[in-house]
């Protein structure tokens, strides 16, 4: 055991703290964000995506796009953190604070989602269809039908399940955040103790409010359309990214000297596991969600992939199969690329970057948008980028003004995680 | 010592109390430049491997080969059953369905990755194994509780029985202990035999009751284990239904719709006539064609019969709808105009003549001709046709026959199809395609038991048919001809022995009566 006895630092050792130099970008990463979103939403509101589509509905939609990009990590991360408790794990507790810090996020984001419910009260069906009265008569409903399906997808009822769902996620992650802070100052165990004991419902609560929200603010998106493996899907790609923003993060932290000793390339190793668990997770779902609509072959279940398959949407579909899964899944196929963690963070920011081609292939075909039109993806872009920005700017900031450190430095756990060796 | 002289030396092992002790020590094994150790500790100790100097293992290969195997035979399984071997459409998908195939070759990968993982790692580490000599020592019983054991194998190149024992002390191992086979009986247990003979008995039980029940009868309902499997709630073909409102579980083609596989090809070739010549020539009747064709279960649909204007001669309308076999022909409305004797059944070259045909018939045959579907013309004709028609098309089959022996009133001869009036000058292939498919007299139509191609190929093969009964020696490829020749006279001195045999048996039954007759005669003679 003697390879892998363990310096001991304070707990106040500088190396737990954010480097100086990432505390300073915060500012000008928040205001540059906010900068590039407005001017990304003001490009797509006036230049315009191109004929036939409405600006207002293209801007909602890259917003909602850049939205969900941001969320869909800070949702990843806060099941990262559930169900490390909810398993006791050992190794990941180097590792947790990152997802914590991106998870505390989940408030902040409530409120950048609130021009969202505003514009689901739009009469005109802006960025939500459901809410154009005349949508049945348009679209062929029969009106029986629509009279069920609006009663629940309605901008009022539609309201209060999403402020429901940022209530009671928030609350979650500032329940965690708390408690895990203040273990850095007491390093009491009970406090873990209290962490693992509230992560079973909490979990529960994660999977029920995840899978509705994926269907009011993404599927809902598609009136008529209903998949229950939405859901999930949504989730496979929110883990996959709180996966590799957890990596992208810890080796920038540890290029800045920061837990430089703390995380090894036996961490690393674990997460490049499940980047690739979470690659074929990925996989698996959206297969079995397609294989099924395919198979059975109904109108009414088929009409989202028709969409996806229209135009130069079908590059793009085709393409995800080999940028979403193959190659991905090649590529860390490997141990020996898995214990690298140059190349494991060279493929989290690969996968960071496809899934905003996943995303935006969820969201923007419903726009009307080709993906071919000229301004589309780059205004789209632009957005997600603001929105990226500013999220980082934001979280450093307030990582920054709070004194948090980036390692759970009085985790009981912590000295396990140190010596974590995989076999 | 001195008997186990005599047995093979294993190796050398050394008991440690701390896994500190024991990897400083696996390390300087490593170095010294040992290669085939092993530690037994009580629980995984990590960093062993790299302090023993094992190798990685090879089994993630075994395993990718493995599961690539799996791939490959999902794939081409399914590929192979699907589209090559008997494609059959499911769901209505291209017998060519990848999204279809994924799911048997994903799960024959993780199968077999398995397997290999599984059972390669047995091979690797020459598992199972009945017996290891390391276990006769009984101190080595306490790797499963506080000690720690390092191994070098005799088979190592550095092994020398001084030295190892020398550097295993100077490591702090204690009790340093050669390890010999195991002198155990190599004997099985004789309670293991009665343990197997139990079960062997045991496992025959159910076998001997499934034997029971095969020969013997009872008289209690069956037991049905799957009750849904025995009993599908499935409709049969003809069963009724209260789902629908004609109460047919059954239900009929959509009008207008074509299903997959019908209606492929041209509409010549389901009609036997040139469609384009006879929509310039006959524009009604083409058009009634093309409807009875689409539409075979439509009552709208004109018959064929109630069109005064056309001039078929004796082969029917091919536009009558497609009618069921079973039904009995109705032979003189076919006939019109023609004035055929009803029991004629043979079409008089006179009549065939009197009403000129003017169908743009298919001259030829749309089936590209091979050998292959002049077989399935046959097998088809030998199904359908030879009943009636003989195996050698001369009208004179098993139905014919038996007509003939009651004396079957109504019965009218079937034709032969060996005359001029029926070869292809006369008679063009579209037209024999038409007669099979609707019918002739009192023939009825097959359109409906017999595929459009199969009744292409039993065209074809009646051409064959009429080619051979009337073909001499030069129709005969020369390289056969000696062949053939060798085997008609074969068969000719066979006949004529068989003629000289019936010859002399009746000769003797003659004589034999002669004699009888004489006898009788002299034996009444005396009476007098």
């Amino acid at each position: 055991m003697s390879e892998h006895t363990h310096k001991t630092k304070t707990a106040d050792d500088p190396s737990f703290q954010l480097p100086a130099s990432f505390g300073s970008l915060a500012v000008p990463l928040a205001v540059a964000g906010a900068a590039l979103l407005i001017v990304g939403c003001l490009i797509g509101f006036f230049a315009g995506p191109g004929e036939g589509v409405q600006p207002a509905r293209f801007t909602m939609s890259a917003y909602l796009v850049a939205f969900t990009y941001c969320f869909s990590i800070s949702l990843g991360s806060l099941f990262f953190v559930l169900i490390q408790h909810l398993v006791r794990a050992g190794w990941s507790v180097v590792v947790r604070r990152v997802a914590e810090v991106m998870m505390i996020a989940l408030p902040a984001l409530a409120i950048l989602f609130l021009p969202v419910i505003v514009i689901a009260w739009s009469p005109s069906g802006t960025l939500y269809q459901w809410g154009y009265e005349g949508y049945a008569a348009s679209h062929g409903v029969p009106a029986s039908m629509w009279a069920e399906k609006s009663r629940y997808l309605s901008a009022d009822w539609f309201s209060v399940r999403s402020i429901f769902y940022l209530v009671t996620l928030s609350a979650i992650s500032v329940f965690y955040f708390r408690l895990s802070r203040r273990q850095d100052e007491t390093g009491e165990i009970t406090l873990t103790e209290k962490m693992q004991a509230l992560s079973g419902p909490s979990v529960m609560l994660f999977a029920l409010v995840t899978t509705f929200a994926a269907f009011d603010w993404l599927m809902s998106l598609a009136p008529m359309w209903f998949s229950t493996m939405f859901g999930v899907y949504i989730f496979a790609g929110s883990v996959l990214a709180a996966h590799c923003a957890i990596v992208v993060v810890t080796y920038l932290l540890q290029k800045r000297g920061a837990i430089k000793d703390e995380v090894t390339i036996e961490h690393y190793h674990d997460l490049g596991k499940y980047l690739f668990g979470f690659v074929t997770f990925w996989t698996y779902i959206s297969f079995s969600q397609f294989l099924l609509i395919w198979y059975a072959n109904i109108p009414e279940e088929t009409t989202w992939f028709y969409t996806r398959i229209q135009g130069d949407w079908e590059v793009m579909s085709y393409s995800i199969i080999f940028l979403h899964w193959l190659f991905p899944f090649l590529g860390l196929l490997s141990r020996h690329v898995r214990r690298r963690p140059t190349l494991v963070f060279a493929w989290a920011v690969y996968l960071l970057l496809i899934h905003f081609i996943d995303i935006y292939w969820i969201v923007m075909p419903e726009a009307g948008i080709k993906f071919g039109g000229a301004t589309g993806l780059l205004t789209s872009l632009l957005i997600t980028g603001g929105m990226v920005t500013l999220y980082v700017g934001g979280i450093l900031w307030f990582v920054r003004c709070n004194q948090v450190k980036v390692l759970a430095v009085r985790d009981p756990r912590l000295p396990e995680s140190l010596a974590f060796e995989n076999i | 010592m001195t008997d186990k002289q005599e047995k093979k030396l294993h190796g050398t092992y050394a008991e440690f109390d701390a896994v500190d002790t024991l990897l400083a020590a696996c390390r300087r094994v490593r170095d010294a430049g040992y290669t085939k150790t092993d530690a037994f500790t009580p629980f995984p100790v990590h960093g062993i491997d790299k302090a023993l100097g094992i190798k990685p293992t090879a089994l993630p290969w075994i395993a990718l080969a493995c599961g690539l195997t799996g791939t490959t035979i999902g794939l081409t399984m399914q590929v192979w059953m699907n589209t090559i071997d008997y494609p059959y459409i499911i769901s209505g998908k291209p017998f060519f369905s990848m999204p279809a195939f994924i799911p048997v070759s994903f799960e024959l990968t993780i199968l077999l990755a398995s397997f290999g993982a599984f059972f390669g790692m047995l091979a690797l580490n020459g598992l199972p194994k009945f017996s290891n000599p390391m276990f006769t020592n009984p101190r080595f019983d306490r790797v499963t509780d506080d000690k720690f054991f390092l191994y070098i194998d005799a088979a190592d190149s550095r092994y020398n029985h001084g030295g190892v024992t020398k550097l295993l002390g100077d490591l702090g191992g204690a009790h340093i202990h050669d390890v010999y086979d195991d002198d155990s009986s190599v004997a099985v247990p004789k309670p293991l035999f009665v343990i197997m003979a139990s079960v062997i008995f045991l496992s025959l039980i159910p076998l001997l009751l499934v034997a029971r029940m095969r020969v013997t009868t009872s008289d209690s309902p069956r037991f049905h284990i799957f009750f849904d499997m025995d009993f599908s709630p499935a409709k049969g073909a003809q069963s009724a239904s209260s789902l629908f409102a004609d109460a047919r579980a059954m239900r009929v083609d959509v009008p207008g719709t074509v299903a997959v596989g019908q209606l492929d090809e041209e509409l010549d070739f389901y009609t036997g006539i040139d469609m384009d010549a006879l929509a310039r020539q006959d524009k009604p009747r083409a058009a009634r064609l093309v409807r009875a064709l689409l539409y075979p279960d439509d009552p709208e649909a004109p018959a064929a019969t109630d069109e005064p204007a056309v001039a078929e001669g004796p082969a029917k309308p091919a536009d009558e709808p497609a009618k069921p076999a079973d039904e009995p022909a109705k032979p003189e409305m076919k006939e019109e105009p023609a004035p055929v004797a009803t029991a004629d059944p043979i079409p008089a070259p006179a009549t065939a003549a009197a009403v000129e045909d003017t169908t743009p018939w298919l001259k030829e045959n749309p089936l590209a001709l091979s050998l292959e579907v002049l077989q399935r013309g046959q097998t088809q004709f030998e199904i359908y046709c030879a009943t009636c028609h003989g195996n050698d098309g001369r009208g004179n089959g098993l139905v014919n026959r038996r007509a003939q022996r009651i004396l079957a009133t109504a019965w009218v001869q079937p034709s032969s199809l060996h005359q001029d009036t029926l070869y292809s000058d006369a008679y063009p292939d579209g037209k024999l395609f038409s007669t099979i498919s609707n019918g002739i007299r009192k023939m009825g139509g097959y359109s409906s038991q017999i595929n459009v191609r199969d009744r292409w190929a039993i065209v074809a093969y009646v051409r064959a048919l009429q080619a051979s009964q009337n073909a001499s020696l030069d129709d005969v490829p020369l390289d056969r001809r000696n062949e053939l020749t060798k085997e008609k006279a074969a068969v000719d001195r066979k006949l004529a022995e068989q003629a000289e045999a019936d010859r002399q048996r009746a000769e003797a039954k003659a004589k034999a009566e002669a004699d009888a007759a004489a006898t009788e005669a002299a034996v009444v003679e005396p009476a007098k």
